[in-house]
């Protein structure tokens, strides 16, 4: 934890003295703000889940904090308001420390958790409310704040699957009903999952957000292969996706853009490739050490602060820096399935697979569409980008992990 | 479950694998160095851009290209040259927009302090202090440029001096040139309007004229047939010439006649320094097709002078020509008119082999490169480009040139101070076809001490007024020839 705070707070000042020779003038609230928020978090953290594992938070807050000194580098504006959002994502990490003393209380609000996620995810849609930015509608208005639901909805989805799941998870693996060759769970079982994936996957692309889209898809059919033991969820899940991509490719001018694009940036340098090539350059630019925080130019990628600002770290940390998040997000990730598989209860495990699969794939998702090992689909970086409900969300989703670690650890070893 | 789980987590860490190859392909391997070297990615010239850049000096000290603070400027640093138009074309401009040109460009690497060896200094400098940016130091005097520039005054033409024993360039002017400072400013419309306005004159003051453009050379060409027909033995210092006025060449019903129709003939130093055509018409053709395109190719001819500024232009005898199918022009090519072309440096350079015992140096225009600290990087070592005649033959030359100087067509204009002996070929470039008004290139090629000879110079000054198309290569040429040798021998050893 101290690693991470000294860690950040060495690379503000590098950042601030690369870009403009001096011992940054905000120091002072700096660090006040941001490792004041991470002593809180962490003594929070002590105390009200003292046994979870140590690496979570520190993992955490390292990525933030590197993400605001980026963000900070581009944007003073932007940076005031990630320092704001940083304070509210803790205060809802600690809240929910203190509310969720077990996860396991969670699955009586399933249902409830479910319908909220549906009105998160129709919320943009609603005339006068919603609003669409950058060719995606998941944007909500409200007065000044502006937010995306659905990053919350994706938190609340986990729940009610591992819920679900842990419930039925013999019913659906038992696959008694017969259609022809095929034999199936159960409909009634399957159906509200199906319902669920289908509603939320449908939202999704009629808000074109793939890459959210994506994120769901993988995320139910992680848990259902994880919950029934049968591999057939998966490979009948990927099957399943890979038709609907491919539907998608012929059916959405946009989405055939956005492979072309993936293919050959310079194919539309001046237009849609502009973003993704300039990435490559800078990422090229970083090399092996990077420029140096704020000796590089990552402004000249457009919006680096949000979806791309993983190819800005490239370019000023080099591959040590971007490794080093990669490595960063493989240990949370880690942490999170390592306490799935210490706790016996089928809830808290699948609970635990569902959040930390949503971080890893968010994650691969969004560095993947960057550095063009697939196509891009705009989704946040975890903790990293800029983005209040993004955040947010992601604080929330690592109490519950944070909850899980701890409660495994507990029973493990009887603590108290 | 929990093999299911980490069946997962395996699966996630291959598939963070996967990114991870991918992130060394971008940013240590093979895909990086394309990236780097694409062409629409400027974000190294953006920031060298903002970023301090070494001066440029001459010989003499002067500095002819530097870069400044300016701190309320639209940019943090600008690019200036103190003496205007006079290095032009060797300093060339560093825009953002336009690039930049000659040995902004091609010194662009030492002059920041990027090349490979600067970074080692640097690195390992011991007590640095301010920035890892070269100095580039020119072979070319400010205050010869400055003479040759004063010479020529406001007509076109070109005045090229060289060091003989080394091919070090002393002066390399042209004229019309623009002032870089025009076009190195900040604002990248105002910039573009200027580099219109000079792209818009057929003189070219943008292209640098004396190494980069190419005139029909006239008689100053005899001297390269005179050493050909020498080397192959067809001709010696006893061969003569019947007095005539016109000769009917092969294959054609259209005599040669010598310049202005005078009757001449003598020996070779008589035809040579009064400058007849007939003569060298004739042994051109007597050479024959072969020999006079291998013979001109040993000269450099038809092939770029391989100076160190960008885009040389090949001075040209044979571009693609059947010269024995057209025997006539062959002829003219004898004393330099039909096809042939020169460049005003590779004019000196001939002067240059002549004067050096037929070695022709290559030519060079930077000195030295230094690192931060002054110390030298790179020093230019002379070398010999071509040795086109042996050195007898440069001996027997020589005598003729100076029978130019003493009692030929360069009597008037090219007496030394000092009594110092210079040797010359003159050259007057007639351009219109018979019987349409006189229009031609006045050149001169020299140099001196005859007897030791140090520098040579080529002079020309293009045919675009009827001014100069009156006169000679002697009469016009001459006098800046004179000036320019003058200086440089006061001023070098």
């Amino acid at each position: 934890m101290v690693m991470a705070g000294v860690l950040v707070t060495v690379a503000y000042v590098l950042a601030s003295l690369g870009s403009t020779a001096r011992i940054p003038a905000r120091i002072g609230p700096f660090l006040a703000v941001v490792l004041g928020v991470l002593a809180v978090a962490h003594l929070a953290t002590r105390r009200l889940a003292g046994a979870a594992d140590p690496l979570l938070l520190p993992l955490a807050a390292l990525l933030n904090g590197l993400g605001y000194v980026m963000i900070a580098r581009l944007s003073d504006r932007l940076a005031a308001l990630q320092a704001i959002w940083t304070v509210v994502g803790t205060v809802a990490f600690v809240l929910t420390l203190l509310v969720v003393r077990r996860v396991g209380d969670l699955s009586r609000y399933r249902w409830t958790l479910l319908a909220g996620a549906f009105v998160m995810l129709l919320l943009p849609l609603l005339p006068g409310l919603g609003y669409s930015s950058g060719g995606a509608r998941i944007w909500v208005r409200l007065g000044p704040v502006t937010f995306q639901p659905g990053e919350f909805a994706k938190v609340a989805l986990a729940v009610f699957f591992a819920s679900y799941l842990a419930e039925r998870r013999e019913l659906i693996a038992a696959r008694t009903w017969r259609l022809g060759p095929l034999r199936l769970p159960e409909p009634v079982h399957l159906l509200p999952i199906v319902l669920a994936w289908a509603g939320s996957v449908g939202i999704m692309v009629l808000q074109r957000d793939l890459g959210s889209s994506l994120l769901f898809f993988t995320l139910l059919v992680v848990m259902l292969w994880v919950a029934t033991d049968r591999t057939a969820y998966l490979v009948g899940g990927f099957a399943l996706f890979g038709l609907a991509a491919l539907g998608a490719y012929h059916a959405f001018d946009h989405v055939q853009t956005r492979v072309t694009v993936w293919l050959d940036p310079w194919s539309d340098y001046y237009g849609k490739g502009y973003q993704l090539a300039q990435a490559s350059y800078a990422l090229a630019e970083g090399g092996l050490t990077g420029t140096g925080l704020g000796l590089g130019d990552p402004q000249r990628i457009p919006l680096a602060q949000n979806d791309f600002i993983f190819a800005a770290l490239g370019e000023e940390l080099g591959l040590l820096g971007s490794s080093l998040v990669l490595v960063s997000y493989l240990f949370l990730v880690g942490a999170g399935l390592r306490a799935a598989t210490r706790t016996p209860r089928a809830v808290e495990s699948l609970l635990a697979v569902g959040l930390s699969t949503i971080l890893g794939v968010q994650a691969f998702i969004i560095i993947a569409g960057v550095i063009r090992v697939l196509p891009l689909t705009g989704v946040t970086l975890p903790f990293v980008s800029y983005g209040g409900s993004s955040l947010v969300a992601n604080y929330l989703l690592l109490a519950l992990l944070v909850r899980i670690s701890d409660t495994a650890t507990r029973r493990r070893e009887g603590w108290r | 479950m929990n093999r299911r789980i980490r069946q997962l987590t395996a699966g996630l860490l291959l598939a963070y694998g996967l990114l991870f190859v991918q992130l060394n392909l971008l940013q240590a391997g093979p895909r990086r160095d394309v990236l780097l070297a694409d062409p629409r990615n400027d974000r190294q010239v953006v920031r060298d851009f903002d970023g301090p850049r070494g001066p440029i000096v001459t010989a003499d000290g002067v500095v002819v290209a530097q870069t400044v603070l300016t701190p309320d400027g639209p940019r943090t640093h600008q690019r200036r040259y103190p003496t205007g138009e006079l290095f032009a074309h060797l300093t060339g401009h560093y825009t953002l927009t336009y690039g930049a040109t000659q040995l902004e460009r091609t010194q662009h690497d030492v002059l920041v302090g990027r090349t490979p060896e600067q970074q080692v200094r640097w690195l390992t400098g011991l007590g640095r202090s301010g920035d890892p940016t070269g100095t580039v130091r020119l072979t070319v005097r400010a205050d010869l440029q400055q003479e040759a520039r004063d010479a020529l005054g406001d007509r076109e033409g070109s005045v090229v001096l060289l060091d003989v024993r080394t091919g070090a360039v002393l002066a390399l002017w042209s004229w019309p040139s623009y002032d870089p400072e025009l076009v190195a400013v900040p604002d990248a419309g105002e910039a573009g309007r200027v580099l219109e306005f000079l792209n818009a004159f057929d003189s070219k003051p943008l292209l640098a004229n004396s190494y980069q453009e190419r005139y029909m050379p006239g008689s100053a060409f005899k001297v390269i047939t005179t050493a050909l027909g020498l080397e192959a033995g067809v001709i010696d210092l006893a061969s003569t010439w019947p007095v005539a006025t016109e000769w009917l060449p092969p294959q054609s019903t259209r005599p040669i006649g010598n310049y202005r129709g005078t009757p001449c003939g003598g020996d070779l130093a008589e035809v040579f320094r009064r400058s007849c055509n007939v003569p060298f018409a004739q042994l051109s053709v007597q050479l024959g097709p072969e020999a006079m395109v291998d013979g001109t190719a040993r000269w450099g001819l038809d092939t770029a002078v391989p100076i160190d500024l960008p885009r040389p232009s090949a001075s040209t005898f044979a571009p693609g020509l059947d010269y024995a199918a057209n025997l006539p022009l062959l002829a003219l090519g004898g004393f330099g008119q039909g096809e042939v072309q020169m460049t005003p440096l590779h004019m000196a350079m001939v002067a240059g082999a002549v004067a050096n015992g037929g070695a022709m140096m290559t030519p060079y225009v930077v000195d030295a490169t230094l690192d931060h600290r002054g110390v030298p990087l790179d020093v230019t070592q002379p070398r010999v480009w071509r040795r086109p005649l042996q050195p007898g033959t440069a001996a027997t030359i020589t005598e003729l040139m100076v029978g130019v100087v003493r009692e030929g067509t360069a009597r008037c204009c090219l007496q030394l101070n000092g009594g110092v002996q210079a040797a010359a070929k003159t050259g007057t470039a007639q351009l219109n076809p018979v019987g349409e008004p006189e229009r031609s290139h006045a050149w001169i090629m020299a140099f001196a001490p005859a007897d030791a000879p140090r520098l040579a110079v080529a002079v020309v000054l293009k045919g675009t007024n009827a001014e100069i198309s009156a006169g000679t290569g002697g009469t016009l040429a001459g006098p800046v020839a004179r000036r320019v040798l003058n200086a440089g021998l006061a001023v070098t050893g």
